[in-house]
């Protein structure tokens, strides 16, 4: 596979900050279109959730023995999206891969925003919405606690903790750059960036710390990429139903989160780097290196699909056998082959380097994996659950507008963080772009703020 | 207690709680609704003794949800009865009560029962007093001259003769009808012998059952009786031979599905088959019967498609068991030939023996006058021979055929008067409505056979503004006078109690022994009877019409005659046949279907001579290609919001009854296929096991061996189902030692099986489960299920804690097909997958081995659902409890089971509320819990006594004893989930039709 070189840096330190900055400048009309297609979504997804909380799950199209459906599909989906995010800022990172700085933020923020929507799915997806917290071990008179053997709980832990690291890593991250902002801005948005950017001064031993402190984050962040989707992963593998009840789950779902994960960095960066005109700074060499990474975790996936018909046969386990032969030849044929061609065949695509190169084929590209990760999960669980031991009470499914309204409404909410975000504060990190420019010489005196 | 009481305008809670139960409340005069909403609280100043709140009291009662005259057990608390039970010192059903019995209670807290006297003025209905409305009644019998009928569905018993005296003193004449009523049976008898009567048949004494397409386990006549019997018969005890069931229909019914060999026989075509049968059997014992129509085995080889070998196998292996039994008369074979096949069928028993043996004369069960009394009344009124008609307890308006016209001579009548509970098609048309106590409200008896006598006594205050029928006689008499002032009595309560006394010695003592058994119950002397004539015309009858298809409509053994279909939980119990809920179908073929080219739910328009009805299609292989079955008792107009509207009523294809009873066969249909489509409303998934061991079943060969259902496929040469291969045991002995296996009471995590406590297990003996349903219902009204409603269950969001699973083996490929059935319900596992996935806690194993569910702790995150491999966990997705129990349904509630909310798990619970109620009890006793103290409502209720519950760790248990029985296995017994309910395979007298291949795909 040819190797993309990264380019020269052609900018100056001052560039960097005029142009990221710049993004941060008055929105267009698109921009408030976009914003507010993204609420309108949510406000969906809001009246839907209103309508489920007064008549029950009921409006969903639940049939047993499908006791869970578009919303733990849809939940693990945004999981899987914020695994990218942590494995390109702090993975990466650790080895020091120097592509991912042009977009590490831009995924970070995504790993954010598509947890804190995932977290919401527990919540809407039990049937009394309402004693949420009985899932949280909270001191109580009752003297209840929850069941720690329960993988359920192992969730809360490891949703909780994932939001938690990857939002301290994003704020982290951020520092000197809103520090940046902070510097170009006035009036009360001064303050405000500048409360955020804790105050930075850019002073040599405020550096020293920075970095350690960094560090020693990416270092706490990276078993988190491997561990909550290995923990979600087992929602279904220590289960006993057949189709879920495998292995290979954890590592088939975190290489899944991953290709997920690009995919959707892919799909919003495309676009991003377009409206923002940062051209210069993300580029083919950037996009590569994310079409690689999604070739690696789509082959892998490619195997994993492999590996489990292939257990499912070798096995001589007939309920097995039955469930991978009703996924690809059963009532709902049309979810298992979506997933195997969108995540499995189309990931191939990627051999080929023109069509790494190219942006329109590449984003088309990560929208079929968006559908085809989506469908993954949903095929997992409803398929799965829909024939497994015994065959009176099989059944099929059909979503019904509550699962759509709830689907519309968690792209919403994220769609309207991302973008106020992206608004908002730098979405290409300033300061590790400038780790990249060489020092200038002749004008050192007028270098710019970190 | 005062016995009558002032009408009042409002019944106040203290007043509903003191009147209720007591024995003396029965004829009191009440106004008011008692379900309107009460807020006080209001204590007893002096306690009624047999009202302790959370006591039961129990009162002996009389079914009288059709004619067959079943005792019950009524279960009363706090002044409300919440459960209907068999009677177990009733010599009919034993103890065992069918699931329409145990839907009782939802006719007696029907929301559609007419709830005051209303009279018709100008079109609309006016609510008056009882004053008012027997004045009214009077005045009409003094006017109407004695132009005055009366139709009665109710059944015999004192009522019924006082109601014959009322009438010819008011110079009427009553016509006692009920559908299904056996007619063709009863003409047969009064020719063949000379007795009009339906005999008794002894289904546990007969060694070999041939059934003419009568649906003994459904329908026909006193079916849980049958049941009871067959189930003994038929179910396989070690040591002895069951009786083998052979089964002649055009139509495998839930009876056929249950018979050893079914064979599907030209539709009126089974007299010629009876008698070639008699031939056979004649010529094997050398015997005679005079006049008899000689009829060869291979003219009803021609007749009826079975092939001659056959008929002479059956033929012989019928003559060499004895006693053996032979049936006819059923609702699925009554053709206008009806009367020829059981009179052929009669001969057929008296060649072999059986009359006097397993068809005993002299029991003279109940039946009415017939259809032709009724059409023949429809002549009087259509000729404006009646000026006053009075219908009770009978919905003629819908089980008469439409083009019978009973309506139109309905319509000729100028006053007509209804007693009946419910507002129904009959009451939609008559002018006057005077509502019934319902039987658990009134002092009466029945009297379903000679020499048994069921009591029925108040339970309850009277639901609604109501009087006992007799009461309603009685004041009209008096108020209208005349030659009906003999009537007299103060009360219908004093007549009635005044005919028992003259009618048994014993007095007082008597009359209260009978109340706490429920009945007087002496057995019928068996008749001797001989052959009066032997004429039988063999021939087919003709059917009517062109179309390709003969109509063969069929009793629903839910809705009965129609009667059933005002009450959800029959409507969402199954059909135990085709497991389709509320709705109408049209049953095809296979082949048929392919022929026609239609799929299961596309609507088909079947059209007679007669008229046409649309249903969904529903393809079944127990049927003959060259027929469509609809089952009765839906397409009501009226009777209520649960009936009115839903499904059709297929009697509207019939055409104008000629005879003296209705031919149901009798028509032939055209059938098309419509644009239109309808999901079917069924409970069942996938229609084959795949070969996962779900039902198993053994031929009689080996289940007399001793066999397991392992050693018994090996010896088919069968692959055994593998459980486990030795690897896993191996590994799964060391799971097994840390669970339960330590003696000292250290190291188990999953409850405390080898402690003091009890270990709570099941066993269903599917040799005996008929899958007849009984306990569904009886699992509804014991546990508070919320019925969901047709729409809720094309989501497959039923609610049933208990189902029974039918599966079907062969059928293809010219195999005949085989039903199993298997009830399922949370088999409390010890290793439950259920438990661990719960993060709240709200699944979890209590000591005595039950799988607990914490209601008000669950938060419903549904895994443990996922995660059980038997599919037996409900969820609430909806507020299903506050629709399910509307006023005044929701006063049937069992107050010792919780009311699930919304968002909530739920599941069979193995009636823990029953477990520890006869805890408290032996505790109260101070003695220890003795096996059978326990019985679960499913059990209760089994007409097949196929389950038996109790401590597995009681060594004398009988569960214990029945979980030993070499045919014991556990459904999915590979995954270790150690289940605590063992099923016993079901004996076949032939080979298992199929181990269907694994893996397949059969949706």
């Amino acid at each position: 596979m040819a190797v993309i070189a990264q380019p020269p840096p052609t900018q100056t330190h001052a560039d960097v900050t005029r142009d990221v900055v710049g993004t941060l400048s008055t929105a267009t009309p698109g921009y408030y279109l976009m914003l507010f297609g993204a609420v309108g979504l949510f406000l969906v997804g809001v009246v839907t959730f209103t309508l489920v909380l007064r008549d029950g799950l009921g409006l969903a199209g639940y049939q047993p023995p499908i006791f869970w459906s578009v919303f733990i599909t849809t939940f693990v989906f945004w999981v899987g999206i914020g695994h990218a995010g942590t494995l390109i800022s702090a993975i990466l990172f650790l080895f020091r891969s120097p592509w991912r700085t042009a977009v590490y933020r831009a995924t970070e923020a995504m790993t954010v925003f598509a947890v804190m929507t995932a977290g919401l799915f527990p919540i809407i997806h039990i049937g009394r919405q309402w004693v949420f917290y009985w899932l949280l071990p909270y001191p109580n008179q009752r003297y209840l606690w929850p069941n720690f053997k329960s993988p359920l709980v192992w969730d809360v832990f490891a949703i909780g903790t994932y939001l938690t690291v990857s939002t301290l890593f994003l704020i982290f991250g951020l520092i000197p750059d809103v520090a940046a902002v902070r510097d170009k801005a006035s009036g009360w948005r001064k303050q405000v960036y500048g409360a955020v950017s804790l105050n930075w001064q850019g002073t040599d031993n405020q550096w020293r710390h920075y970095s350690r402190a960094y560090l020693y984050m990416a270092a706490l962040a990276t078993p988190l990429v491997l561990s909550v989707h290995s923990v979600v992963s087992w929602d279904f593998a220590s289960s006993l139903i057949p189709g879920w009840h495998g292995t290979i789950f954890a590592p088939y779902f975190v290489a899944g989160a991953i290709y997920s994960g690009v995919g959707m960095v892919l799909t919003l960066i495309i676009p991003l780097r377009r409206y923002l005109r940062l051209e210069h700074m993300i580029s083919d060499y950037h996009f590569d290196n994310m079409a690689k990474l999604t070739l690696f975790t789509g082959t892998i996936l490619f195997y994993a699909y492999g590996m489990e018909y292939f257990v499912a046969w070798y096995s001589g386990n007939t309920f097995e056998q039955t469930t991978f032969w009703r996924r690809a030849f059963g009532p709902q044929w049309w979810g298992g082959w979506t997933m195997i061609i969108c995540n499995a065949f189309v990931s191939q695509l990627l051999w080929f380097r023109k069509i790494r190169t190219n942006l329109t084929s590449l984003f088309v590209i990560s929208i079929f994996i968006n559908i085809g990760m989506w469908f993954e999960r949903y095929v997992i669980i409803v398929s799965s659950l829909s024939n497994d031991y015994v065959p009176y009470a099989w059944d099929v499914m059909t979503p019904t507008w509550a699962d759509w309204g709830i689907l519309a409404g968690s792209f919403g909410w994220f769609g309207m963080w991302f973008l106020l975000f992206a608004k908002n504060f730098p979405i290409v990190a300033i300061q590790e772009i400038k780790e990249f420019i060489p020092m200038p010489r002749k004008h050192a005196a007028h270098a710019g703020h970190h | 207690m005062s016995d009558e009481r002032e009408p009042s305008s409002e019944v106040s809670r203290r007043r509903f709680l003191t009147v209720l139960g007591t024995t003396s409340a029965g004829a009191a005069v009440l106004s008011g609704c008692s379900t309107e909403k009460v807020e006080k609280l209001i204590p007893y100043l002096v306690q009624s003794e047999d009202q302790v709140p959370g006591i039961p009291t129990w009162y002996a009662s009389t079914c009288t949800e059709c004619s067959a005259g079943c005792g019950v057990h009524v279960r009363v608390r706090e002044g409300r009865p919440v459960k209907l039970e068999g009677n177990p010192d009733n010599p009919i059903n034993k103890g065992a009560l069918c699931a329409r019995g145990q839907a009782g209670l939802q006719g007696l807290f029907n929301p559609g029962r007419v709830r005051a006297p209303m009279v018709k003025q100008g079109g609309s209905w006016k609510e008056i007093s009882w004053d008012d409305a027997i004045a009214m009644l009077a005045q009409k019998v003094g006017a109407a001259g004695g132009k005055l009928a009366v139709i009665s569905g109710a059944g015999r018993g004192s009522y019924s003769s006082f109601l014959g005296d009322w009438a010819a003193a008011a110079g009427g004449r009553v016509v006692r009808y009920q559908p299904f009523d056996l007619e063709p049976v009863r003409a047969a008898n009064a020719r063949v012998f000379g007795r009009d009567e339906i005999p008794a048949y002894d289904f546990g004494a007969a060694r070999y059952i041939v059934s003419f397409g009568a649906e003994f386990l459904e329908t026909f006549g006193s079916s849980t009786e049958y049941q009871l019997g067959y189930a003994e018969s038929h179910g396989f005890t070690q040591g002895r031979e069951p009786a083998k069931h052979v089964y002649f229909a055009p139509r495998a019914s839930l009876t056929g599905l249950n018979a050893d060999e079914w064979h599907a026989v030209v539709p009126g075509s089974e007299t010629s088959l009876a008698l070639a049968m008699a031939g056979v059997l004649l010529q094997q014992r050398g015997g005679s019967v005079s006049g008899m129509p000689s009829v060869s085995v291979d003219e009803a080889a021609k007749a009826t498609g079975v092939s001659a070998e056959t008929i002479t196998r059956l033929a012989k292996e019928f003559a060499a068991a004895g006693p053996s039994l032979a049936v006819a008369g059923g609702i699925g074979s009554q053709t206008a030939g009806a009367t020829e096949l059981c009179a052929a069928v009669n001969l057929l028993n008296f060649a072999a023996g059986n009359v006097g043996q397993t068809v005993r004369f002299g029991a003279d069960l109940d039946h009415g006058d017939g259809f032709g009394a009724l059409e023949g009344l429809s002549r009087s009124m259509a000729a404006g021979e009646v000026e006053l008609l009075l219908v009770q307890d009978a919905n003629p308006v819908y089980t008469a055929p439409r083009s019978t016209k009973f309506g139109e001579a309905l319509a000729k009548v100028p006053f007509k008067v209804s007693t009946g509970l419910y507002f129904d098609e009959t009451a939609a048309a008559c002018d006057l409505l005077l509502p019934s106590h319902h039987a658990l409200e009134r002092w009466d008896d029945l009297n379903p056979r000679s020499g048994h006598w069921g009591l029925m006594q108040p339970v309850l205050t009277p639901v609604f503004n109501t009087m006992a029928p007799g009461d309603i006689l009685l004041k009209t008499a008096q108020k209208a006078g005349g030659s009906l002032a003999k009537f007299s009595a103060a009360t219908w309560e004093a007549q009635l109690k005044s005919t028992w006394q003259a009618r048994f010695p014993g007095g007082d003592a008597m009359w209260r022994a009978a109340l706490a058994r429920g009945g007087m119950y002496q057995e019928a002397l068996v008749a001797q009877v001989k052959v009066a004539s032997a004429a039988v015309a063999p021939a087919a009858p003709a059917l009517e019409g062109t179309g390709e298809f003969t109509l063969l409509p069929y009793a629903s053994s839910l809705y009965f005659d129609g009667r059933g279909a005002n009450r959800p939980w029959l409507a969402e119990n199954p059909d135990p046949v085709t497991k389709i809920t509320w709705q109408s179908w049209v049953e095809l073929s296979p082949d048929a279907a392919a022929r026609i080219n239609v799929r299961e739910g596309e609507i088909l328009k079947v059209t007679s001579p007669h008229g046409s009805v649309e249903a969904a299609a529903y393809i079944y292989p127990g049927l003959r290609s060259d027929v469509i079955a609809m089952p009765l008792g839906l397409g009501h107009t009226e009777f209520g919001e649960f009936a009115k509207g839903r499904g059709v009523n297929y009697l509207d294809l019939l055409g104008p009854v000629a005879g003296p009873f209705i031919p149901y066969v009798s028509v032939k249909v055209q059938v098309e296929r419509t644009d239109g489509y309808r999901k079917v409303a069924k409970t069942e998934g996938n229609t084959r096991q795949l070969g996962r061991g779900i039902a198993e079943a053994m031929p009689l060969a080996h289940a007399a061996k001793g066999m397991t259902v392992e050693q018994s496929a090996k010896a088919a040469g069968h692959a055994a189902h593998e459980i486990n291969t030795p690897r896993e045991l191996e590994a799964l002995q060391g799971w097994r030692e840390g669970q339960v296996g330590r003696k000292d009471g250290e190291g188990r995590r999953l409850g405390n099986y080898v402690g003091e406590h009890p270990m709570w297990g099941m066993a269903v003996d599917l040799s005996r489960c008929t899958g007849c349903s009984a306990c569904v219902t009886a699992c509804y009204a014991e546990n508070n299920i919320a019925w969901v409603g047709e729409e809720q269950v094309m989501r497959g969001r039923e609610m049933s804690w208990m189902r029974i699973e039918r599966y079907w083996e062969g059928g293809t490929d010219g195999e005949p097909v085989e039903a199993r059935f298997v009830p399922m319900m949370c088999q409390h596992c010890d290793n439950a997958p259920c438990e661990p996935v719960c993060p709240v806690y709200a699944a979890y194993h209590t000591p005595d081995g039950l799988n607990g569910q914490v209601y008000n702790r669950c938060v419903g995150t549904r895994y443990c659902a996922n995660n059980c491999p038997y599919k037996v966990r409900y969820f609430n997705w909806l507020a299903y409890n506050q629709k399910a129990f509307p006023e005044p349904l929701n006063l049937q509630l069992n107050p010792d089971v919780t009311v699930r909310a919304r968002g909530v798990m739920e599941k069979c619970t193995f009636c823990v509320q029953r477990i520890r109620g006869a805890q408290h009890v032996a505790r109260l006793e101070d003695r220890p819990l003795k096996d059978g103290d326990v019985v679960t409502a499913c059990q209760q209720a089994c007409p097949s006594r196929a389950i038996t519950f109790g401590d597995m760790h009681n060594p004398d248990s009988a569960v214990l004893k029945v979980k030993q029985d070499p045919r014991g296995y556990h459904i999915l017994e590979e995954i270790n989930v150690r289940p605590a309910v063992t099923y016993l395979a079901k004996v076949l007298h032939s080979e298992p039709v199929a181990h269907a291949a694994a893996g397949g795909e059969h949706n």
